[in-house]
């Protein structure tokens, strides 16, 4: 499974929800070798400004085709630029990079995944791996928590759709859904249905992943969170992007893990979450004018 | 000559002597840039490089800074990873083996708290098979020990590579810091207390704020500036130190292009350190070796040899045309 650095062309570029782009990328060799869960780094231009590649997360890999797609909300320069992108662009892409979601196991019972908002991008790959599984059985659900601060952020219906899969919807504001946060929706699933997944898969703000992983370790259920962090290279080399490491045996430690290659896949018992320190005020939606 | 000229004799010589040293290009990858060289073996050949820095050593692994520990600025990054690294025992059990078996020259960077720890490494990575050189680091501006203490003192900075020297008779580099008023002072002090070689520059120390959340965007405050930012600043160290000491000098800040590379050569460096760049562009390394190859090849230099030191301090204008031809170095 060797990493790629690989010349990729734009094949599509669309606008998907509220400063939120899809993009199709032609890259056979990377999507030869990605599996769900796995991200690339790619180059938003030549030249030393932006500087370093942006990490995203495969939306989906269509092998037969040779491409992948990433899905992207604008927050700063790098993203803007991407955004104004044209078709037949060329595009250097490095990867696939990390470890991916595991699937093992997830055939047992009903399994949840979990999107906050932009981290809906690395569950639809997941979504339909997870349908396409021979070993599931037949009647066991995915539900699928998708929330975001209000409807325009969310993806449309007729993009997740499949068969065996229950969207359960929500928005901070109520616009579409349950009013309140993936978690509540989460919570409320259980209680009322009495429905217990085997596994909860789950992407979206750290603020949101922390929550979700503190409930999981509680009710015991395995936990597959896809995180981010800043980051300059994507393949160990750099070490800047560290998360604190949870160590039951010195809960003091101040032992890290790199997202690049310990992750992005991290449980939720392997992080030492009290550590992190969350930013506290969002900056305001990125213009360019 | 004429029609016998095979390729062979045409294609110009890149080997350089750094001091006690000959390598078969000039160009290097520089400490904290290129992990223990296994994390790039998917993307180049890396016995291609002139020679390996590896990431920072310790005699005990470190665990390095909380994050946040990079952010982006205009053309450079700000980091303060916190030499992170294995450790003295783990680097040469699990680590060095696999670099010595490829062949490829191996600067083994080093770092301590204190004057003796350093004196400490390099009693124990003396005569430590598939060790080329060691690289003193005394520059690194983001841990409060192990840095940049020893490399903006004069004093402190002979009393470190005096010790380092006495343990060892490995070839020494001494990484300087461009933190310093006069930088031609530290470099005379390391190379009078015994460095064999000098490399500068280390990163630049610097600061980035978020007015949002109005804290500092590293976790450590301040932290080290890196990537094409630092060239000129990185030129103008070489310059003054290569005016203060006789000694060979690589130099290292902002190279991501044989151009950039061949600029350090020009002033005098003998190598240089290919730093950030091999973050953006894994293969940076050999498209860098190609460049200088091709660059001598077109301006009928014969060997790199030939290159190194050839500026003319008089500033012209316009520049010569040679600048303005499109030679595509970096493609």
């Amino acid at each position: 499974m060797a990493k790629q650095q690989e010349a990729a062309r734009l094949l599509e570029q669309e606008a998907v929800a509220h400063q939120t782009y899809r993009m199709k990328l032609h890259s056979p060799t990377i999507a030869g070798e990605a599996r769900a869960g796995q991200f690339l780094m790619l180059q938003v231009r030549d030249g030393n400004d932006p500087l370093l590649r942006r990490p995203f997360s495969f939306h989906r890999i269509q092998r037969e085709e040779g491409a992948v797609e990433i899905l992207y909300r604008v927050v700063g320069r790098g993203t803007w630029l991407m955004s104004q992108m044209d078709p037949g662009s060329t595009i250097s892409l490095i990867g696939p990079l990390g470890n991916g979601f595991d699937l093992s196991n997830s055939g047992a019972g009903p399994v949840f995944l979990a999107a906050g908002g932009v981290g809906i991008a690395p569950l639809k790959e997941l979504v339909d791996r997870l349908l396409s599984d021979p070993s599931r059985s037949a009647g066991e659900e995915v539900h699928l928590f998708y929330g975001a601060r209000t409807a325009a952020e969310l993806l449309d219906a007729s993009l997740l759709a499949a068969p065996a899969l229950r969207i359960h919807w929500s928005t901070d504001d109520g616009t579409m859904g349950f009013r309140g946060t993936v978690t509540q929706v989460i919570e409320q699933v259980v209680r009322d249905e009495g429905v217990r997944p085997t596994r909860l898969y789950a992407c979206g703000p750290l603020a949101m992943q922390h929550r979700l992983g503190l409930w999981a370790l509680r009710e015991g259920i395995d936990t597959q969170l896809s995180l981010e962090s800043l980051m300059a290279c994507g393949f160990g080399a750099c070490l800047g992007c560290a998360l604190p490491a949870a160590n039951p045996d010195h809960p003091t430690s101040d032992h890290y893990l790199h997202v690049c290659k310990d992750g992005p896949i991290f449980s939720a018992g392997s992080i030492q979450w009290d550590r992190i320190r969350q930013q506290q005020i969002a900056p305001p939606i990125f213009r360019c004018i | 000559m004429g029609q016998n000229t095979t390729a062979a004799d045409r294609s110009p010589d890149l080997s350089v002597h750094l001091g006690p040293l000959r390598l078969k290009n000039p160009v290097m990858v520089a400490s904290g840039t290129f992990g223990y060289g296994q994390e790039y073996e998917d993307f180049l050949d890396i016995r291609e490089i002139g020679a390996i820095v590896v990431k920072g050593i310790s005699l005990a692994p470190r665990s390095g800074n909380p994050p946040p520990r990079i952010v982006e600025t205009p053309a450079g990054m700000i980091n303060a990873i916190g030499l992170e690294n294995v450790g003295l025992e783990v680097f040469l059990d699990a680590k060095l083996p696999h670099l010595r078996d490829l062949g490829i020259p191996t600067i083994v960077n080093i770092f301590g708290n204190t004057v003796e720890e350093y004196a400490e490494l390099a009693r124990r990575l003396d005569g430590q098979p598939g060790v080329a050189a060691l690289e003193i680091n005394i520059s690194c501006p983001n841990v409060k020990q192990g840095g940049m203490v020893f490399g903006t003192d004069p004093t402190l900075a002979c009393e470190v590579v005096g010790a380092v020297r006495h343990g060892t008779s490995l070839p020494l580099i001494t990484k300087l810091t461009p933190n310093v008023t006069r930088i031609g002072e530290v470099a005379r002090a390391a190379v009078d207390a015994g460095s064999d070689m000098l490399s500068c520059i280390n990163t630049v120390a610097a600061l980035a704020v978020d007015i949002y959340s109005r804290r500092p965007k590293l976790a450590n405050v301040i932290g080290g500036l890196s990537g094409p930012a630092i060239k000129p600043i990185a030129l103008r160290c070489t310059y003054e130190v290569l005016q203060a000491v006789r000694c060979p000098v690589i130099g290292i800040g902002g190279i991501a292009s044989a151009t950039d590379a061949l600029e350090f050569l020009l002033l005098g460096a003998r190598a240089v350190q290919i730093g950030t760049a091999n973050f953006t562009d894994p293969a940076v390394a050999r498209r860098v070796v190609e460049g200088i190859e091709r660059f001598l090849e077109v301006e009928g230099f014969r060997s790199i040899e030939e290159f190194i030191g050839a500026l003319d301090l008089e500033c012209t204008f316009p520049f010569a045309e040679a600048s303005c031809q499109s030679l595509d170095l970096d493609g």
